[in-house]
Protein backbone atom coordinates (compact mmCIF):
# COMPACT_ATOMS: atom_id res chain seq x y z
CA UNK A 1 0.00 0.00 0.00
CA UNK A 2 2.75 2.13 0.88
CA UNK A 3 4.64 1.32 -2.35
CA UNK A 4 1.27 2.24 -4.34
CA UNK A 5 0.84 5.86 -2.59
CA UNK A 6 4.67 6.30 -3.56
CA UNK A 7 3.71 5.14 -7.11
CA UNK A 8 0.84 7.58 -6.76
CA UNK A 9 2.82 10.46 -5.64
CA UNK A 10 5.43 10.30 -8.26
CA UNK A 11 3.12 10.02 -11.39
CA UNK A 12 1.25 12.92 -10.24
CA UNK A 13 4.56 14.65 -9.34
CA UNK A 14 5.03 14.53 -13.28
CA UNK A 15 1.40 15.87 -14.57
CA UNK A 16 2.41 19.75 -13.59
CA UNK A 17 5.49 19.64 -15.96
CA UNK A 18 3.18 18.04 -18.40
CA UNK A 19 0.35 20.41 -18.39
CA UNK A 20 3.20 23.33 -18.71
CA UNK A 21 4.05 22.12 -21.86
CA UNK A 22 0.76 21.76 -22.73
CA UNK A 23 0.85 25.39 -22.26
CA UNK A 24 3.76 25.47 -23.97
CA UNK A 25 2.15 23.95 -26.90
CA UNK A 26 1.24 26.48 -29.37
CA UNK A 27 4.66 28.73 -28.60
CA UNK A 28 6.18 30.50 -31.39
CA UNK A 29 9.81 31.79 -30.68
CA UNK A 30 12.11 34.37 -32.20
CA UNK A 31 15.53 33.45 -32.50
CA UNK A 32 17.90 36.05 -32.43
CA UNK A 33 21.73 36.14 -33.14
CA UNK A 34 24.79 37.73 -30.50
CA UNK A 35 23.55 41.49 -31.48
CA UNK A 36 19.85 40.91 -31.00
CA UNK A 37 19.06 40.85 -34.37
CA UNK A 38 16.67 38.39 -35.77
CA UNK A 39 17.53 35.19 -37.04
CA UNK A 40 13.89 33.10 -37.80
CA UNK A 41 11.09 31.78 -36.13
CA UNK A 42 10.49 28.73 -35.12
CA UNK A 43 6.98 26.85 -33.89
CA UNK A 44 8.03 24.74 -30.67
CA UNK A 45 10.37 25.80 -27.87
CA UNK A 46 13.90 25.63 -28.81
CA UNK A 47 16.34 24.54 -26.35
CA UNK A 48 20.01 25.42 -25.70
CA UNK A 49 22.51 23.56 -28.28
CA UNK A 50 19.98 23.41 -30.88
CA UNK A 51 21.53 24.71 -34.00
CA UNK A 52 20.52 26.65 -37.02
CA UNK A 53 21.73 26.60 -40.32
CA UNK A 54 20.72 30.12 -41.93
CA UNK A 55 19.96 30.58 -45.94
CA UNK A 56 23.01 31.86 -46.62
CA UNK A 57 24.75 29.30 -44.67
CA UNK A 58 25.70 31.06 -41.20
CA UNK A 59 25.75 28.25 -38.85
CA UNK A 60 24.56 29.44 -34.86
CA UNK A 61 24.18 27.60 -31.49
CA UNK A 62 21.22 28.05 -29.66
CA UNK A 63 23.04 29.58 -25.85
CA UNK A 64 20.08 30.95 -24.10
CA UNK A 65 15.91 30.54 -24.29
CA UNK A 66 13.93 33.15 -22.79
CA UNK A 67 10.94 31.41 -22.26
CA UNK A 68 8.64 34.57 -21.01
CA UNK A 69 9.60 36.40 -23.97
CA UNK A 70 9.02 33.73 -26.21
CA UNK A 71 12.63 34.60 -27.60
CA UNK A 72 16.49 32.06 -27.98
CA UNK A 73 19.83 33.60 -28.15
CA UNK A 74 22.35 31.50 -30.63
CA UNK A 75 25.84 32.20 -30.95
CA UNK A 76 27.49 32.23 -34.01
CA UNK A 77 30.05 29.20 -35.63
CA UNK A 78 30.93 30.89 -38.30
CA UNK A 79 30.21 30.23 -42.12
CA UNK A 80 28.91 26.51 -42.58
CA UNK A 81 30.28 24.96 -45.29
CA UNK A 82 28.30 22.99 -47.66
CA UNK A 83 28.91 19.78 -48.97
CA UNK A 84 30.72 19.64 -52.30
CA UNK A 85 28.13 18.53 -55.09
CA UNK A 86 29.85 19.89 -58.35
CA UNK A 87 29.02 16.54 -59.61
CA UNK A 88 25.59 17.80 -60.26
CA UNK A 89 25.55 19.11 -63.50
CA UNK A 90 23.44 19.64 -67.01
CA UNK A 91 22.68 17.05 -68.69
CA UNK A 92 24.62 14.49 -65.61
CA UNK A 93 21.68 12.02 -64.76
CA UNK A 94 22.08 8.72 -63.19
CA UNK A 95 23.46 5.70 -65.71
CA UNK A 96 22.67 2.94 -62.48
CA UNK A 97 20.05 0.60 -63.23
CA UNK A 98 19.65 0.31 -59.48
CA UNK A 99 16.20 0.62 -58.65
CA UNK A 100 15.96 4.48 -57.27
CA UNK A 101 12.96 4.23 -54.34
CA UNK A 102 12.30 6.41 -51.50
CA UNK A 103 9.80 7.08 -48.61
CA UNK A 104 6.96 9.36 -47.79
CA UNK A 105 4.70 9.76 -44.95
CA UNK A 106 2.74 12.87 -42.35
CA UNK A 107 3.30 12.32 -39.08
CA UNK A 108 1.57 14.95 -38.22
CA UNK A 109 -1.50 14.18 -40.60
CA UNK A 110 -4.10 16.66 -39.72
CA UNK A 111 -1.55 19.31 -40.78
CA UNK A 112 -3.34 21.73 -42.88
CA UNK A 113 -3.36 25.24 -44.73
CA UNK A 114 -6.13 27.68 -43.99
CA UNK A 115 -6.15 29.37 -47.55
CA UNK A 116 -7.45 26.07 -49.31
CA UNK A 117 -7.96 23.63 -46.61
CA UNK A 118 -10.04 26.26 -44.34
CA UNK A 119 -8.54 25.11 -41.27
CA UNK A 120 -4.96 24.46 -39.61
CA UNK A 121 -5.85 21.11 -38.92
CA UNK A 122 -7.99 18.38 -40.20
CA UNK A 123 -8.70 14.97 -37.83
CA UNK A 124 -9.64 13.03 -40.12
CA UNK A 125 -6.68 14.16 -42.72
CA UNK A 126 -5.22 17.55 -43.35
CA UNK A 127 -3.72 19.46 -46.57
CA UNK A 128 -0.46 17.95 -46.09
CA UNK A 129 -1.43 14.91 -47.80
CA UNK A 130 -2.07 16.87 -50.68
CA UNK A 131 1.57 18.15 -50.29
CA UNK A 132 3.09 14.68 -50.23
CA UNK A 133 1.33 13.16 -52.75
CA UNK A 134 2.15 16.46 -55.60
CA UNK A 135 5.79 15.40 -54.39
CA UNK A 136 5.45 11.90 -54.96
CA UNK A 137 3.69 12.91 -58.49
CA UNK A 138 6.56 14.72 -59.18
CA UNK A 139 9.17 12.67 -58.42
CA UNK A 140 7.64 9.33 -60.14
CA UNK A 141 8.23 11.46 -62.97
CA UNK A 142 11.15 11.29 -62.59
CA UNK A 143 11.38 7.53 -62.76
CA UNK A 144 11.76 7.83 -58.85
CA UNK A 145 9.58 4.89 -56.96
CA UNK A 146 7.68 6.47 -54.44
CA UNK A 147 6.71 3.92 -51.44
CA UNK A 148 3.87 6.58 -49.99
CA UNK A 149 1.79 6.37 -46.62
CA UNK A 150 -1.54 7.85 -46.13
CA UNK A 151 -1.28 6.62 -43.00
CA UNK A 152 -3.34 8.92 -40.40
CA UNK A 153 -1.21 9.48 -36.88
CA UNK A 154 -4.29 11.35 -35.23
CA UNK A 155 -4.49 12.68 -32.75
CA UNK A 156 -1.70 15.87 -32.60
CA UNK A 157 -0.10 14.63 -29.43
CA UNK A 158 3.19 13.67 -28.33
CA UNK A 159 2.39 10.10 -29.27
CA UNK A 160 1.88 10.63 -32.83
CA UNK A 161 5.62 10.15 -33.32
CA UNK A 162 5.36 6.39 -31.88
CA UNK A 163 2.51 5.87 -33.95
CA UNK A 164 4.17 7.00 -37.41
CA UNK A 165 7.59 5.01 -35.91
CA UNK A 166 5.48 1.85 -37.48
CA UNK A 167 5.04 4.07 -40.92
CA UNK A 168 8.47 4.73 -41.33
CA UNK A 169 9.84 1.55 -40.27
CA UNK A 170 7.10 -0.64 -42.83
CA UNK A 171 8.17 2.01 -45.35
CA UNK A 172 11.78 1.35 -44.57
CA UNK A 173 11.36 -2.28 -45.13
CA UNK A 174 10.62 -1.61 -48.87
CA UNK A 175 14.38 -1.18 -49.27
CA UNK A 176 14.32 2.91 -49.83
CA UNK A 177 17.19 5.30 -49.87
CA UNK A 178 15.76 8.01 -48.00
CA UNK A 179 12.89 8.45 -45.77
CA UNK A 180 10.53 11.94 -45.87
CA UNK A 181 8.68 13.01 -43.14
CA UNK A 182 6.31 15.66 -44.85
CA UNK A 183 4.83 18.74 -42.70
CA UNK A 184 4.31 22.21 -42.16
CA UNK A 185 5.65 24.89 -39.59
CA UNK A 186 2.94 26.48 -37.32
CA UNK A 187 4.93 29.64 -37.75
CA UNK A 188 2.01 32.67 -37.76
CA UNK A 189 4.05 34.94 -40.57
CA UNK A 190 3.51 32.90 -43.82
CA UNK A 191 5.93 35.89 -45.10
CA UNK A 192 8.70 33.99 -43.68
CA UNK A 193 8.27 31.28 -46.26
CA UNK A 194 7.53 33.04 -49.09
CA UNK A 195 10.09 33.12 -51.98
CA UNK A 196 10.57 33.63 -55.68
CA UNK A 197 12.76 30.74 -57.66
CA UNK A 198 12.81 31.14 -61.56
CA UNK A 199 10.10 33.94 -61.63
CA UNK A 200 7.32 31.60 -60.05
CA UNK A 201 6.11 32.38 -56.61
CA UNK A 202 6.69 29.42 -54.26
CA UNK A 203 7.10 28.59 -50.20
CA UNK A 204 10.24 28.00 -48.83
CA UNK A 205 10.81 24.46 -47.59
CA UNK A 206 12.58 24.10 -43.67
CA UNK A 207 15.22 21.15 -43.40
CA UNK A 208 14.96 19.43 -39.47
CA UNK A 209 17.47 17.30 -38.33
CA UNK A 210 17.07 15.73 -34.69
CA UNK A 211 20.23 15.94 -32.93
CA UNK A 212 19.53 13.35 -30.34
CA UNK A 213 19.91 9.83 -32.06
CA UNK A 214 23.36 7.81 -33.31
CA UNK A 215 22.00 8.79 -37.05
CA UNK A 216 22.16 12.19 -36.57
CA UNK A 217 25.48 13.22 -38.01
CA UNK A 218 24.57 10.65 -40.86
CA UNK A 219 20.98 13.08 -41.33
CA UNK A 220 22.41 16.51 -40.81
CA UNK A 221 25.33 15.35 -43.53
CA UNK A 222 22.34 14.43 -46.00
CA UNK A 223 20.20 17.86 -45.09
CA UNK A 224 23.29 19.86 -46.08
CA UNK A 225 23.48 17.85 -49.27
CA UNK A 226 19.98 18.63 -49.96
CA UNK A 227 20.28 22.20 -49.34
CA UNK A 228 23.60 22.69 -51.57
CA UNK A 229 21.99 21.00 -54.20
CA UNK A 230 19.09 23.17 -53.97
CA UNK A 231 20.81 26.51 -53.43
CA UNK A 232 22.37 25.45 -56.73
CA UNK A 233 19.60 24.92 -58.61
CA UNK A 234 16.92 26.76 -57.31
CA UNK A 235 18.65 29.30 -54.63
CA UNK A 236 15.57 30.61 -52.49
CA UNK A 237 13.58 27.26 -51.97
CA UNK A 238 15.22 26.05 -48.99
CA UNK A 239 14.51 28.36 -45.86
CA UNK A 240 17.35 26.89 -43.31
CA UNK A 241 18.20 23.74 -41.81
CA UNK A 242 17.14 23.65 -37.94
CA UNK A 243 19.12 20.60 -36.27
CA UNK A 244 16.60 20.28 -32.77
CA UNK A 245 16.58 18.17 -30.18
CA UNK A 246 14.05 15.14 -31.11
CA UNK A 247 14.72 11.97 -32.95
CA UNK A 248 11.50 12.26 -35.06
CA UNK A 249 12.34 8.26 -36.22
CA UNK A 250 14.92 9.80 -38.10
CA UNK A 251 17.21 7.21 -35.86
CA UNK A 252 15.57 4.38 -37.70
CA UNK A 253 17.71 5.46 -41.11
CA UNK A 254 20.60 7.07 -41.51
CA UNK A 255 19.19 9.39 -44.50
CA UNK A 256 15.93 10.55 -42.97
CA UNK A 257 14.94 13.86 -43.39
CA UNK A 258 11.50 15.86 -41.80
CA UNK A 259 10.41 18.33 -44.37
CA UNK A 260 8.53 21.37 -43.74
CA UNK A 261 6.32 22.97 -46.94
CA UNK A 262 5.34 26.72 -45.72
CA UNK A 263 3.72 27.01 -42.85
CA UNK A 264 0.02 27.21 -41.92
CA UNK A 265 -0.81 30.66 -43.07
CA UNK A 266 1.08 30.18 -46.70
CA UNK A 267 -1.01 29.89 -49.88
CA UNK A 268 -1.13 26.21 -50.41
CA UNK A 269 -1.00 26.97 -54.49
CA UNK A 270 2.80 27.94 -53.92
CA UNK A 271 3.38 25.49 -51.56
CA UNK A 272 2.12 22.62 -54.27
CA UNK A 273 4.40 24.82 -56.82
CA UNK A 274 7.09 23.93 -54.49
CA UNK A 275 7.01 20.53 -54.88
CA UNK A 276 7.56 19.88 -58.18
CA UNK A 277 11.57 21.83 -57.27
CA UNK A 278 11.68 19.81 -54.13
CA UNK A 279 11.49 16.79 -56.00
CA UNK A 280 14.04 17.81 -58.69
CA UNK A 281 16.25 18.63 -55.83
CA UNK A 282 15.82 15.56 -53.70
CA UNK A 283 16.66 13.18 -56.83
CA UNK A 284 19.70 15.36 -57.74
CA UNK A 285 20.83 15.17 -54.44
CA UNK A 286 20.37 11.16 -53.72
CA UNK A 287 20.90 10.18 -57.86
CA UNK A 288 22.38 13.08 -59.47
CA UNK A 289 26.51 13.09 -61.08
CA UNK A 290 27.55 11.18 -64.10
CA UNK A 291 27.61 7.78 -61.89
CA UNK A 292 24.35 8.31 -60.43
CA UNK A 293 25.71 7.90 -56.75
CA UNK A 294 25.62 11.18 -55.47
CA UNK A 295 27.48 11.74 -52.65
CA UNK A 296 27.76 8.07 -52.29
CA UNK A 297 30.80 6.89 -50.19
CA UNK A 298 31.55 10.73 -49.81
CA UNK A 299 34.15 11.44 -46.97
CA UNK A 300 31.90 13.74 -45.00
CA UNK A 301 29.40 11.31 -45.45
CA UNK A 302 31.01 8.58 -44.00
CA UNK A 303 32.37 10.99 -41.59
CA UNK A 304 29.24 11.41 -40.00
CA UNK A 305 28.14 7.69 -39.80
CA UNK A 306 31.41 6.60 -38.22
CA UNK A 307 30.75 9.47 -35.38
CA UNK A 308 27.47 7.83 -34.64
CA UNK A 309 28.74 4.68 -34.55
CA UNK A 310 31.33 5.75 -31.98
CA UNK A 311 28.83 7.41 -30.17
CA UNK A 312 26.57 4.27 -29.80
CA UNK A 313 29.34 2.40 -28.86
CA UNK A 314 30.64 4.41 -26.54
CA UNK A 315 27.86 5.09 -24.61
CA UNK A 316 26.89 1.25 -24.53
CA UNK A 317 30.44 0.71 -22.72
CA UNK A 318 29.84 3.81 -20.33
CA UNK A 319 26.52 1.99 -19.35
CA UNK A 320 28.18 -1.25 -18.61
CA UNK A 321 30.49 0.10 -16.79
CA UNK A 322 28.51 2.65 -14.58
CA UNK A 323 26.27 -0.69 -13.87
CA UNK A 324 29.15 -3.07 -13.14
CA UNK A 325 30.21 0.02 -11.00
CA UNK A 326 27.29 0.16 -8.91
CA UNK A 327 26.83 -3.97 -8.61
CA UNK A 328 30.11 -4.38 -7.51
CA UNK A 329 31.46 -1.05 -5.64
CA UNK A 330 34.85 -0.78 -6.88
CA UNK A 331 36.07 -0.22 -10.02
CA UNK A 332 38.94 -3.31 -10.35
CA UNK A 333 35.80 -5.63 -9.85
CA UNK A 334 33.87 -3.54 -12.29
CA UNK A 335 36.22 -3.94 -14.74
CA UNK A 336 35.94 -7.67 -14.37
CA UNK A 337 32.27 -7.94 -14.72
CA UNK A 338 32.29 -5.62 -17.33
CA UNK A 339 34.84 -8.01 -18.74
CA UNK A 340 32.39 -11.44 -18.23
CA UNK A 341 29.66 -9.38 -20.08
CA UNK A 342 31.79 -8.42 -22.99
CA UNK A 343 32.78 -12.07 -22.76
CA UNK A 344 29.44 -13.45 -23.08
CA UNK A 345 27.86 -11.28 -25.34
CA UNK A 346 30.44 -11.82 -27.99
CA UNK A 347 30.46 -15.54 -27.29
CA UNK A 348 34.77 -15.00 -26.32
CA UNK A 349 35.31 -14.28 -29.86
CA UNK A 350 37.91 -11.51 -28.45
CA UNK A 351 38.58 -12.54 -25.04
CA UNK A 352 38.46 -16.02 -24.57
CA UNK A 353 36.30 -18.21 -22.74
CA UNK A 354 35.92 -18.26 -19.32
CA UNK A 355 37.67 -21.10 -18.01
CA UNK A 356 35.86 -23.43 -15.69
CA UNK B 1 23.54 4.23 -49.12
CA UNK B 2 27.47 4.56 -48.17
CA UNK B 3 29.68 1.84 -46.42
CA UNK B 4 29.49 4.11 -42.96
CA UNK B 5 25.90 4.25 -43.21
CA UNK B 6 25.56 0.60 -43.78
CA UNK B 7 27.56 -0.08 -40.85
CA UNK B 8 25.60 2.46 -38.71
CA UNK B 9 22.52 0.42 -39.60
CA UNK B 10 24.33 -2.74 -38.86
CA UNK B 11 25.62 -1.63 -35.22
CA UNK B 12 22.20 0.27 -34.10
CA UNK B 13 21.23 -2.96 -34.64
CA UNK B 14 23.29 -5.42 -33.00
CA UNK B 15 23.72 -2.49 -30.22
CA UNK B 16 20.05 -3.64 -29.60
CA UNK B 17 20.16 -7.15 -29.98
CA UNK B 18 22.80 -7.29 -27.44
CA UNK B 19 21.45 -4.91 -24.98
CA UNK B 20 17.67 -7.19 -26.12
CA UNK B 21 19.87 -10.69 -24.81
CA UNK B 22 21.36 -9.14 -21.79
CA UNK B 23 17.91 -8.35 -20.41
CA UNK B 24 16.02 -11.16 -21.84
CA UNK B 25 19.07 -13.04 -19.99
CA UNK B 26 18.13 -12.10 -16.52
CA UNK B 27 14.58 -13.52 -16.60
CA UNK B 28 13.31 -16.97 -16.17
CA UNK B 29 15.45 -17.75 -19.31
CA UNK B 30 18.59 -19.83 -20.30
CA UNK B 31 21.39 -17.89 -22.23
CA UNK B 32 20.39 -19.67 -25.52
CA UNK B 33 16.64 -19.26 -25.12
CA UNK B 34 17.31 -15.68 -24.63
CA UNK B 35 19.24 -15.37 -27.67
CA UNK B 36 16.99 -17.13 -29.42
CA UNK B 37 13.70 -15.15 -28.57
CA UNK B 38 16.43 -11.79 -29.27
CA UNK B 39 17.04 -13.26 -32.87
CA UNK B 40 12.72 -13.95 -33.25
CA UNK B 41 12.56 -10.56 -32.44
CA UNK B 42 14.54 -9.23 -34.89
CA UNK B 43 13.54 -11.73 -37.88
CA UNK B 44 10.35 -11.31 -36.84
CA UNK B 45 10.77 -7.80 -37.09
CA UNK B 46 11.54 -7.83 -41.02
CA UNK B 47 8.71 -10.02 -41.69
CA UNK B 48 5.61 -7.92 -42.60
CA UNK B 49 3.09 -7.21 -40.17
CA UNK B 50 -0.07 -9.72 -39.83
CA UNK B 51 -3.57 -7.97 -41.31
CA UNK B 52 -6.68 -8.35 -39.03
CA UNK B 53 -9.20 -5.50 -40.23
CA UNK B 54 -7.76 -2.31 -38.49
CA UNK B 55 -5.19 -4.35 -36.76
CA UNK B 56 -1.89 -4.64 -37.84
CA UNK B 57 0.32 -7.42 -35.50
CA UNK B 58 4.13 -7.63 -35.57
CA UNK B 59 5.65 -10.73 -35.38
CA UNK B 60 9.09 -9.56 -33.90
CA UNK B 61 7.74 -6.21 -32.30
CA UNK B 62 4.43 -7.02 -30.93
CA UNK B 63 4.03 -10.91 -30.57
CA UNK B 64 7.31 -12.05 -29.62
CA UNK B 65 7.57 -10.04 -26.57
CA UNK B 66 4.07 -10.60 -25.56
CA UNK B 67 4.61 -14.34 -26.12
CA UNK B 68 7.76 -13.48 -23.48
CA UNK B 69 5.18 -11.52 -21.20
CA UNK B 70 2.49 -14.20 -21.25
CA UNK B 71 5.02 -16.82 -20.75
CA UNK B 72 6.44 -14.71 -17.75
CA UNK B 73 2.98 -14.09 -16.15
CA UNK B 74 2.81 -18.12 -16.18
CA UNK B 75 5.69 -18.72 -14.29
CA UNK B 76 5.33 -16.33 -11.45
CA UNK B 77 5.64 -17.76 -8.35
CA UNK B 78 2.84 -16.09 -6.12
CA UNK B 79 -0.69 -15.02 -6.89
CA UNK B 80 0.52 -11.44 -5.30
CA UNK B 81 3.36 -11.17 -7.89
CA UNK B 82 0.88 -11.79 -10.94
CA UNK B 83 -1.31 -9.42 -9.28
CA UNK B 84 1.84 -6.68 -9.31
CA UNK B 85 2.61 -7.21 -12.51
CA UNK B 86 -1.11 -7.10 -13.73
CA UNK B 87 -1.53 -3.68 -11.81
CA UNK B 88 2.05 -2.41 -12.89
CA UNK B 89 0.78 -3.11 -16.71
CA UNK B 90 -2.41 -1.45 -16.09
CA UNK B 91 -0.89 1.48 -14.27
CA UNK B 92 1.97 1.48 -17.14
CA UNK B 93 -0.82 1.47 -19.72
CA UNK B 94 -2.63 4.79 -18.57
CA UNK B 95 1.01 6.37 -17.82
CA UNK B 96 1.79 5.80 -21.26
CA UNK B 97 -1.77 6.81 -22.76
CA UNK B 98 -1.41 10.38 -20.26
CA UNK B 99 1.83 11.02 -21.05
CA UNK B 100 0.84 10.69 -24.72
CA UNK B 101 -1.92 13.07 -24.67
CA UNK B 102 -0.06 16.09 -21.90
CA UNK B 103 3.20 16.28 -22.98
CA UNK B 104 4.01 18.29 -25.82
CA UNK B 105 3.52 16.88 -29.27
CA UNK B 106 7.02 18.28 -30.56
CA UNK B 107 9.71 16.07 -29.30
CA UNK B 108 11.76 19.13 -28.63
CA UNK B 109 9.63 20.54 -26.36
CA UNK B 110 10.66 18.34 -24.04
CA UNK B 111 13.65 17.23 -21.61
CA UNK B 112 13.72 13.69 -22.57
CA UNK B 113 12.51 11.79 -26.17
CA UNK B 114 8.64 10.52 -25.18
CA UNK B 115 9.45 6.62 -26.33
CA UNK B 116 12.79 6.64 -24.40
CA UNK B 117 9.72 8.13 -21.51
CA UNK B 118 7.37 5.22 -21.72
CA UNK B 119 9.54 2.34 -21.04
CA UNK B 120 11.30 4.18 -17.79
CA UNK B 121 7.61 4.82 -16.52
CA UNK B 122 7.18 0.94 -17.02
CA UNK B 123 10.67 0.58 -14.96
CA UNK B 124 10.06 3.04 -12.80
CA UNK B 125 6.10 1.55 -11.59
CA UNK B 126 7.37 -1.99 -11.63
CA UNK B 127 9.97 -1.45 -9.35
CA UNK B 128 7.68 0.81 -7.06
CA UNK B 129 5.07 -2.06 -7.20
CA UNK B 130 7.59 -5.24 -6.72
CA UNK B 131 10.98 -4.51 -7.66
CA UNK B 132 11.29 -7.03 -10.55
CA UNK B 133 12.75 -6.91 -13.35
CA UNK B 134 10.05 -9.64 -15.24
CA UNK B 135 7.48 -7.73 -14.29
CA UNK B 136 9.51 -4.15 -15.22
CA UNK B 137 9.62 -5.81 -18.62
CA UNK B 138 5.77 -7.27 -18.77
CA UNK B 139 5.10 -3.54 -17.50
CA UNK B 140 7.08 -1.69 -20.91
CA UNK B 141 5.93 -4.12 -23.39
CA UNK B 142 1.96 -4.95 -22.42
CA UNK B 143 1.79 -1.29 -20.84
CA UNK B 144 3.01 0.24 -24.38
CA UNK B 145 0.44 -1.98 -26.45
CA UNK B 146 -2.41 -1.33 -23.90
CA UNK B 147 -1.97 2.33 -24.53
CA UNK B 148 -1.82 1.94 -28.58
CA UNK B 149 -5.02 -0.01 -28.64
CA UNK B 150 -6.64 2.80 -25.79
CA UNK B 151 -5.57 5.53 -28.13
CA UNK B 152 -6.71 3.51 -31.38
CA UNK B 153 -10.23 2.77 -30.09
CA UNK B 154 -10.62 6.04 -28.87
CA UNK B 155 -9.92 7.19 -32.26
CA UNK B 156 -12.09 4.84 -34.17
CA UNK B 157 -14.67 6.27 -31.58
CA UNK B 158 -14.13 9.44 -33.10
CA UNK B 159 -15.02 8.64 -36.36
CA UNK B 160 -11.38 8.51 -38.23
CA UNK B 161 -9.63 5.87 -39.67
CA UNK B 162 -6.69 4.78 -38.29
CA UNK B 163 -4.74 1.66 -38.40
CA UNK B 164 -3.74 -0.02 -34.81
CA UNK B 165 -0.11 -0.60 -35.17
CA UNK B 166 0.97 -3.18 -32.35
CA UNK B 167 4.65 -3.49 -33.30
CA UNK B 168 5.04 -2.15 -36.52
CA UNK B 169 8.56 -1.03 -36.39
CA UNK B 170 9.51 -4.35 -35.11
CA UNK B 171 13.27 -5.08 -33.28
CA UNK B 172 13.29 -0.74 -32.68
CA UNK B 173 9.42 -0.40 -31.94
CA UNK B 174 8.75 1.74 -29.19
CA UNK B 175 7.27 -1.69 -27.32
CA UNK B 176 10.79 -3.77 -27.49
CA UNK B 177 12.17 -0.50 -26.89
CA UNK B 178 9.91 -0.11 -23.34
CA UNK B 179 10.21 -3.10 -22.62
CA UNK B 180 14.37 -3.26 -22.52
CA UNK B 181 14.59 0.13 -21.16
CA UNK B 182 12.29 -0.67 -18.35
CA UNK B 183 14.14 -3.86 -17.04
CA UNK B 184 17.33 -1.44 -17.67
CA UNK B 185 15.95 1.25 -15.31
CA UNK B 186 14.74 -1.41 -12.74
CA UNK B 187 18.27 -3.28 -12.77
CA UNK B 188 19.80 0.09 -12.69
CA UNK B 189 17.42 1.69 -9.42
CA UNK B 190 17.90 -1.85 -8.10
CA UNK B 191 21.78 -1.53 -7.92
CA UNK B 192 22.07 2.10 -6.84
CA UNK B 193 19.84 1.72 -4.17
CA UNK B 194 20.99 -1.73 -3.33
CA UNK B 195 24.63 0.66 -3.15
CA UNK B 196 23.95 3.28 -1.27
CA UNK B 197 21.96 1.42 1.15
CA UNK B 198 25.06 -0.81 1.30
CA UNK B 199 27.54 2.33 1.50
CA UNK B 200 31.53 1.18 2.06
CA UNK B 201 30.63 -2.49 3.02
CA UNK B 202 31.97 -4.77 0.57
CA UNK B 203 29.48 -6.56 -1.68
CA UNK B 204 28.95 -10.05 -1.50
CA UNK B 205 31.37 -12.23 -3.82
CA UNK B 206 28.44 -12.70 -6.17
CA UNK B 207 28.21 -9.49 -6.27
CA UNK B 208 31.71 -9.14 -7.44
CA UNK B 209 31.39 -10.85 -10.20
CA UNK B 210 33.66 -13.78 -8.31
CA UNK B 211 32.43 -17.57 -8.73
Amino acid sequence: MKKLFVLLCVLSALLPFAARADEEGGAVYEILDANGAALTWYAGVPQAGDEYISQDNRHFRIVRVDADARRAYADSLGDFQLPDVSWDQDGARPVSQKKRAVALYCTHSDESYESADGKSSIDKGGGIFDVAEALKKHLEEKGVTVHYSSENHFPHDAGAYRRSRATAASLKEEGVDAIFDIHRDGIPDAGQYESEVNGRDVTKVRLLVGRANQNSDANRHFAAQIKAVADKRYPGLIKDIYIGKGTYNQDLMPQAVLLEFGTHKSDKSQVLASTALMADVLDRALYGGVTGAAGKDSAAGNRGAYTGIAWLLGLMVIGMFIYALLATGSRRAAFEKWKGNFREMTGGLFSGRKKD
Amino acid sequence: MSVGLILLSGVSALVLLGAAQRVLDRMQLSDRAALLIAAAIFVGGLIPSLRLGPVRLNLGGAAVPLGVCVYLLIRTDTKQELFRALLGTVLTGAAVFALGRLLPAEPEKMWIEPQYLYGLSGGLIAYLLGRSRRAAFICGVLGTLLADTLSAVLTWRAGIGQTLSLGGAGAFDTVVIAGILAVLLAEFLGEALERLSRGRKAPSPERRGEP
